[in-house]
């Protein structure tokens, strides 16, 4: 049982994960270490995902032709993988997002509803 | 597969990569180094974990579901043995005929001699005037058909095939199968010798005639050991002395793949160990070489037609006395092309595509007979599958599993067919022939039967497994769970029937295209052959081969016939040309005095044979009219000749043709006079019409080129007169080879002969009585499932008073019902495909109603046998227990 509940916990992690490196790939292609750090960065620390799931999520992102790959030269001159949004990635980015608003919004309701009854 | 490889290669190196930066990240923010990198691993976690990760995100779903799927079935079949037994060797039945059979029709008709691009290699034939095809070509054509078809072939070389020599090695003098070629034949089909060297091209086309001999692979193993030495050493051809230069390589057994050629020599050599014919060169009315040539890069067959088609016509033109042409055709290169006409390939094709459906029939039962075994399973099995289906089992996935286990049980099957297909191929291999022509029967199992043995395997699962697989797991899942099995099945049931209804129809088709096949044998075993082939032996012999001359081999066989006719066991002996049903037949042109020939009627061309005195006594072939041939016909004497009834007929209308005269064509100072007829009987053939056929005596016209066999009569066994008579032989010419030692009996079964009949026949009778024994498992299988799933029923009706016979009466309409409409089935199909077979067939008419009465009275016995088991057993049913069964 304990299994089934961590690999839940996994896929609902998963979900959001794809959704933060698609989020931090909108404004140019990355490295996997810059991936990381922007996600660290932007969540001001709050979201502590373990570094190395970020590397299941790119392939599973990159099978679904969602991510690209390039070789390049990071800035202190050695050699990475470059990850880039794709144009079916950028569509998938705007579904996940409004998907994901909508599941906000509907938390937010569920957690505050005299607030939001009181208001309309 | 290639993009999954490449993007977990660079895995490792990126995530070192990440914990490098990290630690460097950590160590810029004053962290010891020691301290920087174990931080730097905690944060990125459990690296193999994170490998396995993402390497699961590029396995293939697929192929872990087929793993689990092949699994389960592997299970499933493990747990019902008995079915699976009987599945597996049914399957294994129908596909090792397949096989076996494949493999000898790839022998025959698709297995291309190895050369290089053989697609662009062709042959080339006479369309003749009188519609016949002949690729046999005077030495002359050929040279004129080379030189002109420079536009549409790169190389065109000529060679005699099958002369049959003898070769003298170290004092032993033994038989050799020869091809005569021009200098480009080896490098025109693109082949390496084994060893030396080969023939090769002289310049300006000129008749090359080098004393030198190439040996064929196999003959080289078996009369020289193998031995590498062999190059350059000298032996003689028919008398003449060559030098073995090379040998061929292992497989080329030369253009005709299904003979095997032992040696090679040069074209213009066929001028010299045969010397007679010193005008070989410039001859244009005789020749056998045949054209072999190789398309230019890019040039198609169709498109090289119309060029020889030209040069057909032109030369036909320029020629008219012996190039009797309509026009010359170019053959594609195939395993038979260089012996077969279109019309003699049609036959075989049709032979061919005939035992294919009879064995595809045979696997169609077995797959009838599995996917009844399987829908039997399936019905069982609907209510666990709409289990499945109900905690969430999409259909696909369900039908796909299913579909894995007919799948696995295919593979089985194909493996146990292709084991039994080897078998089956290696004895039809091992059939003694015999015959002196080195005819290769290598029903090899090459990739293209495995090719064919698997794709019937895919196939089978798929025929067999998907109507079971959609029953199922087809319908309404509430109304399945809530029914019993039992109801469950009556749709099934009639499914089924159905079923078995084609497979009784199929074997009963089976059966009688066998019927039809032996009867055809016991006709032809009995058919009167016109001769008597017991008690008579033969002996043949070569003298040419020992490089005598034409006075010296006749000299020979005058002083042989009284010393042969002396010993002891001999009640006659004779001479002939040629042995009836063997490789040689003769005919020649005739001018027949006073005889008329209808518009469009070619010139009389008779087949004949050249014998001595006694012949006629030694086969027993009664003399109608006139006389036998005498010693004193000779040379010197009155040419002569006897006839046979056709002949007769056919030329002098019936009347009384002794003391007529007629000519041969190309010897018209010698006129022949008829002073015998004799009652038809059969020569090339066993099949067919009799042909207008003549008899001449061997002192009057004697090719001392062809071998001779000597003929007696004897109630002794061959055992006890070999020996006494090879010594007879060979006392008066030591180095007289003497082979095809065999009874008359034996050398009719030639391919000519009775070998196709026979083979017809066994083939026909296996598959057969495979198709039978394949009925009955099925009839007996309906049936009896059918009684068994009706046991409720039974016990309720005899609860209520049905009496036993009833019942049996009732389970064994059910059998009636599969026979007759399989009978009906059965005779359709069979008067259908016995069409093809009609060619194969003697003395018995494609829709011959005894074969077909008997065929289905024995099927009908057998099945209804095999449904009355079942039905007694039924009837014996205890109400009892029948209405406390489920």
């Amino acid at each position: 049982m304990s299994t089934q509940e961590q690999k839940r916990r996994f896929e609902l992690l998963q979900g959001t994960l794809d959704l933060l490196i698609l989020r931090t790939l909108l404004f140019g292609p990355a490295h996997g270490y810059a991936i990381a750090k922007t996600i660290e960065f932007q969540s001001d620390d709050v979201l502590q995902v373990e570094q190395g799931s970020l590397y299941p999520a790119l392939h599973r992102l990159i099978k679904r032709k969602w991510l690209s790959v390039e070789e390049g030269t990071s800035e202190n001159n050695r050699r990475a993988k470059f990850y880039g949004l794709t144009a079916k990635g950028r569509k998938q980015l705007a579904v996940e997002t409004t998907k994901w608003d909508s599941i906000a919004g509907a938390i937010a309701r569920i957690l505050r509803p005299a607030g939001e009854e009181g208001e309309s | 597969m290639r993009r999954r490889k490449r993007m977990l290669d660079e895995l490792d190196q990126d995530i070192r990569d990440h914990i490098e930066r990290e630690t460097q990240d950590n160590v810029a923010r004053g962290m010891p180094p020691e301290e920087a990198r174990r931080r730097a691993f905690l944060k990125f976690g459990n690296v193999s974990r994170v490998k396995e990760e993402t390497r699961k995100v590029w396995t293939f779903v697929w192929l872990e579901q087929l793993l689990q799927d092949l699994r389960f079935a592997l299970r499933m079949l493990r747990k019902s043995p008995g079915f699976t037994a009987v599945a597996v060797l049914t399957l294994a039945l129908g596909i090792g005929a397949n096989t076996a059979l494949f493999s000898m029709v790839d022998w025959v008709t698709l297995r291309v001699p190895p050369v290089a691009k053989p697609n662009q290699i062709a042959t080339v034939m006479a369309e003749d005037i009188s519609g016949g095809y002949d690729n046999g070509f005077s030495y002359p054509d050929f040279a004129d058909i080379r030189n002109q078809s420079a536009a549409v072939f790169s190389d065109v070389a000529g060679t005699i095939i099958f002369a049959q020599d003898g070769l003298s090695a170290d004092g032993n003098n033994e038989p050799i199968w020869t091809n005569y070629v021009t200098g480009n034949f080896f490098e025109l089909l693109g082949v390496k010798p084994a060893l030396g060297n080969f023939i090769e091209p002289v310049s300006g086309h000129s008749l090359d005639s080098e004393p030198v001999l190439v040996l064929g692979y196999a003959y080289w193993k078996t009369h020289f050991g193998g031995d590498p030495h062999v190059i350059g050493k000298n032996v003689l051809i028919n008398g003449h002395p060559v030098i073995i230069i090379g040998v061929a390589p292992k497989g080329f057994r030369g253009i005709i793949s299904l003979l095997d050629t032992q040696g090679y020599l040069p074209l213009g050599m066929a001028a010299v160990t045969s010397d007679a014919k010193n005008d070989f060169a410039t001859d244009r009315k005789n020749g056998s070489v045949m054209i072999v040539a190789r398309l230019k890069p890019g040039v198609k067959l169709g498109s090289a037609q119309p060029v020889l088609k030209v040069i057909g016509q032109r030369l036909a033109a320029q020629y008219p006395a012996s190039d009797k042409w309509k026009s010359l055709l170019g053959v594609a290169f195939g395993p038979m092309s260089a012996g077969s006409d279109p019309q003699s390939d049609a036959v075989v094709k049709v032979v061919s595509a005939l035992f294919l459906i009879l064995a595809g029939c045979v696997l169609i039962l077995a797959c009838l007979n599995v996917a009844n075994l399987l829908l039997a399973r399936a019905s069982g099995r609907q209510r666990e599958m709409a289990v499945r289906a109900a905690v969430g089992g999409a259909r696909s996935r369900l039908i796909r599993q299913l579909l894995t286990e007919s799948l696995l049980l295919a593979l089985l099957g194909c493996v146990g067919g292709i084991v039994l297909g080897l078998l089956a191929s290696r004895y039809m291999s091992s059939i003694n022939l015999h015959m002196s022509v080195p005819l290769i029967l290598d029903f090899q199992f090459d990739w293209r039967v495995f090719v064919y043995a698997f794709s019937v395997a895919a196939l089978t699962a798929l025929l067999v497994g998907i109507a079971p697989a959609l029953r199922a797991t087809r319908g309404d899942l509430n109304n399945l769970l809530h029914e019993s099995a039992r109801t469950a099945t009556v749709g099934s049931l009639r499914a089924r029937s159905v079923l078995v209804v084609a497979q009784v129809g199929g074997s009963l088709m089976l059966l009688i295209v066998a019927g039809l096949f032996v009867r055809s044998l016991q006709n032809v075993d009995h058919a009167n052959l016109g001769f008597d082939p017991g008690n008579v032996l033969n002996f043949t012999m070569d003298p040419h081969q020992t490089g005598y001359n034409q006075a010296q081999a006749q000299e020979f066989l005058k002083n042989l016939l009284p010393r042969v006719r002396a010993l002891p066991g001999v009640e006659t002996a004779s001479l002939a040309a040629t042995v009836p049903m063997g490789g040689i037949h003769l005919g020649a042109e005739l001018k027949i005095n006073g005889y008329q020939l209808r518009k469009g009627e070619s010139a009389p061309h008779p087949g004949y044979n050249a014998v001595s005195p006694q012949y006629f006594n030694t086969m027993r072939i009664p003399i109608l009219r006139g006389r036998n041939f005498l010693d004193s016909d000779n040379k010197k004497s009155q040419y002569v000749a006897v006839i046979n009834e056709v002949m007769a007929e056919k030329y002098w209308h019936g009347e009384n043709p002794i003391g007529r005269h007629f000519a041969w064509a190309n010897e018209p100072q010698h006129p022949v006079e008829i002073i015998g007829e004799v009652k038809n009987s059969r020569t090339a053939h066993v099949t067919g019409t009799y042909e207008p056929y003549m008899y001449v005596p061997l002192a009057q016209r004697y090719d001392y080129e062809l071998p001779v066999t000597l003929q007696l009569r004897t109630s002794l066994p061959l055992a006890a007169m070999n020996h006494e008579v090879v010594s007879t032989i060979q006392s008066l010419a030591p180095a007289m080879p003497v082979f095809d030692v065999q009874t008359m009996t034996a050398a009719l079964d030639t391919t000519n002969g009775l070998l196709l009949f026979q083979f017809g026949a066994g083939l026909a009778a296996s598959l057969g009585f495979l198709g039978l024994a394949l009925a009955v498992v099925g009839v007996y299988g309906v049936v009896s499932y059918g009684a068994s799933q009706r046991t409720h029923e039974i016990g309720i009706r005899m609860a209520l008073g049905a009496e036993p016979a009833q019942v049996l009466r009732m389970i064994f309409e059910q059998g009636l019902f599969i026979v007759g409409g399989g009978i009906i089935v059965g005779i359709l199909a069979a008067a259908a495909i016995a069409r093809l077979a009609g060619n194969l067939l003697v003395g018995v008419a494609a829709l011959d109603p005894l074969t077909y009465i008997t065929a289905s009275l024995l099927l009908a016995a057998i099945a209804l046998l095999a449904s009355y088991i079942p039905a007694r057993r039924a009837m014996k049913v205890d109400p009892m227990v029948a209405l406390h069964y489920e």
